[in-house]
């Protein structure tokens, strides 16, 4: 059984300093990690792999050849091969043609089912997941929390799905595109001491235009139907930070903003 | 000899409110910050120790130790609880380790001599806090100053953020009290100066508990004036300006007691809201106003002679507030085992060194060059750069910080990461002449180099340890090297 693993690699915003006095995230020397959500993927397909030694995995990622790196940490985490889509035409490429771009290349490609992360934390868009599976003509499911460990084969996967205010359970028929979120219980693995200098250079294939075949204007900024007018620096608010006791003034502090955040 | 049987012995020798040998306890005693990350997922490597005791005076530290040298037992002394370096490390199956929590009191604050006397586990904020009120400092402000105890900053030769005025704990300590492995109880006198002889502080200063357990200590005291204070903060276009502006002012004899160059990198992580991605240079001028006053004379003389390196002057209030929030509390320290706990990631390590200036930018560049261009996890590195923060006539020290994402196991952090750094900044210090280790001590994890660092004077360090320690029962590992123990421990092989 092969799994293709969809991974995004995008600026970690979670190590973003924070600037108190203009609000605003420093980005300066910010560097590119894998997607959260996408690793929460990659770590649920390893978990599958443990339980059964029989399955493959296969990352693939669309991204510039600096991100070589990490791709090849993802292999020494025992990742079977790794496909980076790279060519300079499809920079700039919106969730569509990133879509289109990445489908081709799955076309020709044999798989059983494909996970990938809900959400990317730059773009946030959750386009590209849906709309692969679109084109693959084959089934997809977003937000999942869990799968079910003991249930996945060839043919179905029973996975949970988090709903705002409940979980659901589902049964789907694969091949189908499986996207997990953060907040699952997935995280990869650490890579052992002894993988950590492994040269995994060859494991990893690099797709090209020349592979895929696009013409000029299907592909980048121009063959894009979407174009960026402007960015804008997301706006933080003031953060207020209370310390508290373990005194009764405290417990009820804590309380009142649990009360007031609805969690209690 | 089997644990029980020490358990058992410690209690003929101690009350039992004095002996502790609750599980968490023992295992927080088993390591400091060298392995924090492997400490707070709960993955170390060594052993724990057996107990850990509680004495109250000097004779029962003699009576403890004494037992301990008859029985081969291995003694780890520690008060404050803040070492870096792997100091208070463990590395045997039978140790105790000696605390001086129970050595708590500030005996005597003598203000007509300009001295204060007190035991071992006097925290340096509290003897700060005493003297403040009649209007005298300690003038030592090392980071850990709320957490640091005395007995531990005589034992690693530690230093403060004011040491360009002040000077480190050495220049500070004027007399002590220490207890030997064989029971002996020495009292060092407190006089202003004396030549009778080698000045014998110096063994146990810096002993990192190796030679002797620190037990009562005196040190000079200042008059305060913080309502002079000023404040001088530049975004300046090099390293090298900034060192040279440095130099510039302690040759000509002004000491200001803060003498800070950053980084652009390192900048960054401290000054966030003005640094603009530039080198930061930092002065503080103290004491009585006409001193100040010639002080900032000679910084500001300093910084013209210089100024084509200078960009620009900061707020002096960004710089004074700055300041005002340098040391960490015991929360800091516990937010950031919280947060490896939840997360994959720490605050991060230094390597501190010290060389001449002329040396010192040569070792900084060789440095950053070297691991950008040799270790092999440079991709994951999120931070590297480093700062000056301690000057002398002929020098200062260069402070190298650190930080990465970790894709090991937290057991195999040290080796893949903090070590192979921590080895490239030592080896180029070494071999341009500088000094591997500015103000943390050796610890267990620079003892490798410890030969190479003193050379043919490495001789008179082995023969303390024969004279005052035969039996090699203080605090196995640290300082003198033990070749199996470091394969064991620190390269896991």
């Amino acid at each position: 059984m092969h799994i293709v693993c969809l991974v995004k690699f995008v600026p970690n915003v979670e190590n973003f300093a924070y600037d108190y006095k203009t609000n605003t995230l420093i980005r300066e020397n910010v560097r590119l990690v894998i997607n959260p959500d996408d690793a929460c993927a990659v770590a649920a397909a390893l978990k599958l792999k443990e339980k059964n030694p029989q399955i493959s995995i296969e990352v693939v990622s669309m991204a510039p050849l600096n991100v070589i790196p990490a791709m090849e940490d993802l292999l020494r985490r025992k990742i079977d091969k790794a496909t980076l889509i790279s060519d300079k035409l499809y920079a700039g490429s919106d969730t569509y043609v990133t879509s289109m771009i990445i489908a081709r290349y799955l076309k020709n490609t044999r798989f059983d089912c494909i996970f990938s992360g809900t959400h990317s934390i730059d773009g946030d868009t959750a386009h590209v997941p849906a709309q692969i599976a679109e084109m693959l003509n084959i089934s997809h499911i977003n937000h999942i929390v869990d799968i079910d460990m003991d249930f996945f084969n060839e043919k179905r996967a029973i996975v949970e799905v988090d709903f705002e205010k409940k979980t659901c359970q589902f049964e789907i028929k694969l091949p189908a595109i499986l996207s997990f979120q953060k907040v699952s219980k997935y995280k990869l693995p650490y890579i052992k001491y002894e993988d950590m200098y492994l040269n995994m250079r060859d494991k990893i294939a690099i797709a090209t235009n020349e592979d895929l075949g696009f013409d000029e204007s299907e592909v980048g900024l121009k063959g894009s139907r979407t174009q960026v007018i402007r960015t804008a620096v997301k706006e933080f608010a003031k953060k207020e930070k209370v310390i508290v006791g373990t005194d009764d003034g405290g417990i009820e502090t804590v309380y009142r903003y649990l009360k007031l955040k609805g969690f209690v | 000899m089997k644990k029980e049987d020490i358990l058992k012995d410690l209690k003929e020798l101690l009350s039992e409110d004095q002996i502790n040998v609750d599980y968490e306890d023992l295992y927080q005693a088993s390591a400091d910050r060298y392995k924090k990350y492997a400490k707070a997922k709960r993955a170390l490597d060594v052993p724990m120790p057996v107990a850990i005791v509680y004495p109250r005076s000097a004779e029962e530290v003699a009576k403890v130790l004494r037992y301990c040298n008859e029985k081969g037992i291995n003694v780890i002394p520690r008060s404050g609880n803040t070492a870096t370096e792997g100091g208070l490390e463990n590395w045997k199956e039978l140790t105790i380790v000696i605390d001086a929590k129970y050595l708590n009191k500030i005996i005597k604050i003598d203000e007509y001599n300009m001295q204060a006397t007190v035991q071992a586990g006097v925290v340096l904020q509290d003897l700060e806090d005493e003297l403040r009120k009649r209007g005298y400092t300690t003038g030592h402000s090392p980071q850990s100053k709320p957490i640091a105890k005395y007995g531990g900053l005589v034992a690693t030769r530690s230093i403060g953020q004011f040491s360009t005025l002040y000077g480190g704990i050495e220049d500070m300590v004027v007399g002590l009290e220490c207890v030997f492995p064989d029971g002996h109880i020495a009292r060092i006198k407190n006089v202003p100066r004396r030549a009778a002889g080698p000045d014998i502080r110096h063994i146990v200063i810096g002993n990192e508990g190796t030679l002797c357990y620190i037990t009562e200590v005196t040190v000079k005291i200042y008059k305060y004036f913080p309502e002079n204070n000023r404040f001088y903060g530049y975004l300046i276009k090099d390293m090298e300006t900034g060192i040279r502006i440095l130099r510039e002012i302690i040759v000509n004899g002004y000491r200001p007691s803060v003498t800070r160059v950053y980084s652009e990198e390192d900048a960054a992580q401290h000054f966030s809201h003005f640094h603009r991605g530039k080198c930061v240079l930092i002065l503080m001028a103290e004491g009585d106003k006409p001193i100040v006053e010639a002080t900032c004379k000679g910084i500001e003389e300093a910084v013209e002679k210089y100024k084509d390196g200078i960009i620009e002057r900061v707020d002096d209030k960004l710089i004074e507030n700055w300041f005002n929030h340098l040391c960490w509390t015991q929360k800091d320290i516990d937010d950031e085992i919280q947060c490896m706990i939840d997360s994959d990631r720490h605050a991060g390590f230094t390597t501190e060194i010290s060389a001449d200036w002329e040396t010192l930018p040569k070792i900084y560049y060789n440095v950053i060059e070297r691991i950008k261009k040799e270790f092999p996890r440079a991709n994951d590195l999120t931070l590297l750069g480093g700062h000056v923060s301690h000057c002398y006539i002929n020098g200062a020290n260069i402070y190298f910080v650190y930080n990465y994402d970790i894709n090991c196991a937290p057991e195999d952090e040290l080796r893949v990461y903090h070590h192979p750094i921590h080895k490239i900044i030592v080896e180029e210090t070494l071999k341009l002449g500088g000094s591997m280790c500015h103000h943390h001590g050796i610890g267990k994890y620079r003892t490798e180099w410890i030969r190479e660092e003193h050379d043919s004077a490495y001789y008179m360090l082995e023969k303390l340890k024969k004279a005052f320690d035969p039996n090699g029962i203080m605090n196995y590992g640290a300082i003198y090297p033990q070749e199996e123990s470091i394969r064991k421990y620190i390269y896991r092989s």
